[in-house]
């Protein structure tokens, strides 16, 4: 299983880098892997608000949201969500929410 | 390196068997000739220190590397177990005769690997021949399981067991998508898709080895929390709430989606990535049954909303532990029968393959949707003004409907009454190719396999698709109608792949969303090509 360190801590990731358990998340694990994913500077409120509301999602539904309900819930457009996660909402957001990559056929 | 691979080389020692290497592949025409230098990524050496990658430097399975010489006999023994089961009635009833065809009667003639866009699309490498992979299984059998094989070996040509063979097997059981086109080409019947199947089988029910997409993250979460997407009832029912309010705010059309109707004559089952990633066919469905009148439900059960069935791919214990429960779900309902949505796989193991374990009560009639829906547009049960569907169109075959089980023709009525613009990709029907995504390569993208899919076991279809709109702009928009979400998976990638979208103005959905957009009812368009409606 492939790792990474961030911040001082060893994570268990899959090789396209997604944490493997959500549990063991933290805030610090995404402020570390911010630059990784291509945003410059620190995480903002705007991100902070993205990356809780796919938390929550997940948790209770055991999946990521649509993209179009993230924007309708969040009241943000498909273009700001770019500009916040520059890798895009699928792979950047959900990656520093601590979401394991999509399975299925999706 | 060796040209030319015998299936004695499987088991020839090399850092990598058969690469591929840049200007083998398959040429593509204008304006996607820089593509033809490329070739897939080198493995990360850091990712994959302990797994077996000599077949040819890419990997679907990743098999780590015994760590002793004890080790690895005990996994050739089981190999060599799983092998003798296969071949025995009480532990393979369901496909031994199929298998025994295959495996005595094949005469190399090599019209199989003519059939192979695999094979074909490779630059021709031996390893993808239809009867490669075969003939190394049927020398394995001959020599270790054949009473005095040893001895016939000799002369016969065997080949040498020991774990890089049965590693590179493994692998090589999944660079063929199943298609089964060389089953049909064959002149005497042999089905070397069978063989494939029948090899990944023994790695799975024997040892334990799948792609942790099919079987961890596929067969198993779909038991456990109700689908492979990992969508749990709960979420499935938010989901298909918000398409039900995206449909009206989009066609300007109220829908509502039956839930768990007790009694109802239909129950639909879509493939559950339809409602994360194409959640405008799971619209689109409801509006047509709803405006035709059926009566109809979805069921919230866990795995009542998730049509697929992985298990058909690779192991046939987990294909009928969600085939069951399935037809169980359906018979608790009480439903006349159950209509299984654009998804290929799950109408070859729910309506084909699952007939066989279906037995007394549970034995509830199966439908593909293309049957219910060529009713509802032939029939003349919507208002259809096909003027709104005035667009180039052409139609992907998805294989498990057209070669396993002979629907060609539903989709075409529909399309000719809908899709003034229609014209057929060649070959289609039963000579179709594969959109290169099936059997699960659609879903498996772990190391560089995506990339292997994306070059390799899709290229075919790309050059199809891109044939059968040559004498179009490239700037017009123009529409592949691929009614399979395992096929719209691959198409997508595709395009995306080789920015068809950009360069050719591609776009790709299922049927019922043409249907809906030909439908007078719609205030607006269901259709768009990127921000544009497809009529106004």
């Amino acid at each position: 299983m492939p790792q990474i360190e961030l911040a001082g801590k060893i994570y268990e990731v899959d090789e396209d880098g997604f944490l493997q358990e959500l549990d063991k998340w933290s805030e610090e694990f995404a402020n570390a892997y911010a630059h990784a994913e291509e945003i410059e500077g620190d995480l903002t409120e705007e991100h902070w608000k993205v990356i809780n509301y796919l938390r929550n999602y997940f948790q209770q539904f055991g999946i990521a949201p649509m993209i179009r309900k993230i924007c309708k819930d969040l009241k943000i457009d498909m273009k700001k969500l770019y500009e916040l996660f520059p890798t895009g909402p699928a792979k950047g957001a959900c990656k520093l929410a601590g979401l394991s990559k999509p399975t299925g056929c999706v | 390196m060796k040209k030319h691979l015998k299936p004695s080389d499987m088991a020839m020692s090399a850092d990598c068997l058969c690469p591929i290497e840049s200007g083998d592949l398959s040429p593509l025409p204008f304006p996607y000739e820089d593509f033809n230098s490329r070739t897939i990524s080198p493995l990360n050496p850091e990712k994959v220190k302990n797994l077996e990658t000599s077949l040819d430097n890419t990997l679907a399975v990743g098999i780590p590397k015994p760590a002793s010489k004890e080790e690895e006999e005990v996994l050739i023994r089981q190999f060599l177990c799983g092998l003798k089961k296969l071949f025995e009635k009480e532990n393979n009833w369901t496909f031994l005769q199929q298998l025994l065809l295959s495996m005595e009667h094949c005469a190399k003639c090599q019209t199989c690997s003519e059939a192979c866009p695999v094979y074909e699309m490779s630059g021709k490498k031996d390893i993808y021949r239809p009867m490669f992979r075969a003939e190394v299984l049927r020398r394995i059998y001959n020599k270790y399981l054949k009473p005095g094989g040893k001895i016939t070996a000799r002369l016969t040509g065997g080949i040498d067991l020991n774990w890089t063979t049965v590693a590179r097997l493994a692998e090589l059981s999944y660079r063929c998508t199943l298609c089964r086109r060389c089953a049909m080409a064959c002149p005497i019947g042999v089905d070397n898709g069978l063989i494939t199947h029948e090899i990944r089988k023994l790695f799975s029910q024997e040892m334990g080895i799948s792609p942790k997409e099919l079987h961890e993250k596929g067969t198993i979460q779909h038991l456990r929390v109700g689908s492979s997407t990992g969508m749990n009832p709960l979420g499935a029912k938010d989901s298909i709430e918000f398409i039900q309010e995206e449909m009206e705010e989009i066609t300007g059309y109220k829908v509502e989606i039956p839930w768990d109707v007790e009694g109802a004559d239909i129950l639909l089952i879509h493939n559950a990535g339809e409602i994360i990633s194409w959640p405008e066919n799971v619209g689109a469905f409801a509006i047509i049954f709803q405006a035709a009148g059926l009566s109809w439900t979805l069921s919230s059960e866990t795995a009542g909303y998730d049509a697929v069935n992985y298990g058909v791919w690779y192991d046939d214990v987990q294909l009928s532990r969600v085939a069951l429960r399935h037809a169980d779900i359906a018979r608790r309902l009480k439903v006349k029968k159950i209509v299984v949505g654009e998804c290929g796989h799950a109408h070859k193991a729910l309506i084909e393959t699952a007939d066989r374990i279906l037995t007394g009560e549970i034995n509830i009639p199966r439908e593909s949707a293309l049957v219910t829906l060529e009713d509802i547009v032939l029939g003349g049960k919507l208002q259809l003004d096909p003027r709104r569907n005035d667009f180039p169109v052409t139609l992907h075959d998805p294989c498990n409907y057209v070669r396993l089980m002979g629907i060609v023709e539903p989709q075409r009525r529909i399309l000719r009454k809908i899709a003034p613009r229609f014209r057929e990709m060649t070959p289609h029907g039963v000579d179709n190719y594969c959109c290169g995504g099936g059997s699960g390569f659609a879903i498996m993208s772990g190391y560089n396999f995506a990339e292997w899919r994306n070059l390799v076991s899709s290229r075919k279809k790309f050059l199809q698709i891109l044939n059968a709109f040559e004498n179009e702009s490239q700037a017009a928009p123009k529409y592949v109608c691929a009614p399979c979400s395992n096929c719209k998976g691959a198409i997508r990638d595709i395009l995306s792949y080789y920015h068809a979208g950009e360069r050719s103005s591609l776009y790709y959905g299922g049927l019922v969303e043409l249907i809906v957009n030909a439908m007078e009812s719609m205030k607006k368009p269901i259709i768009h090509f990127g921000d544009q409606p497809s009529w106004t």
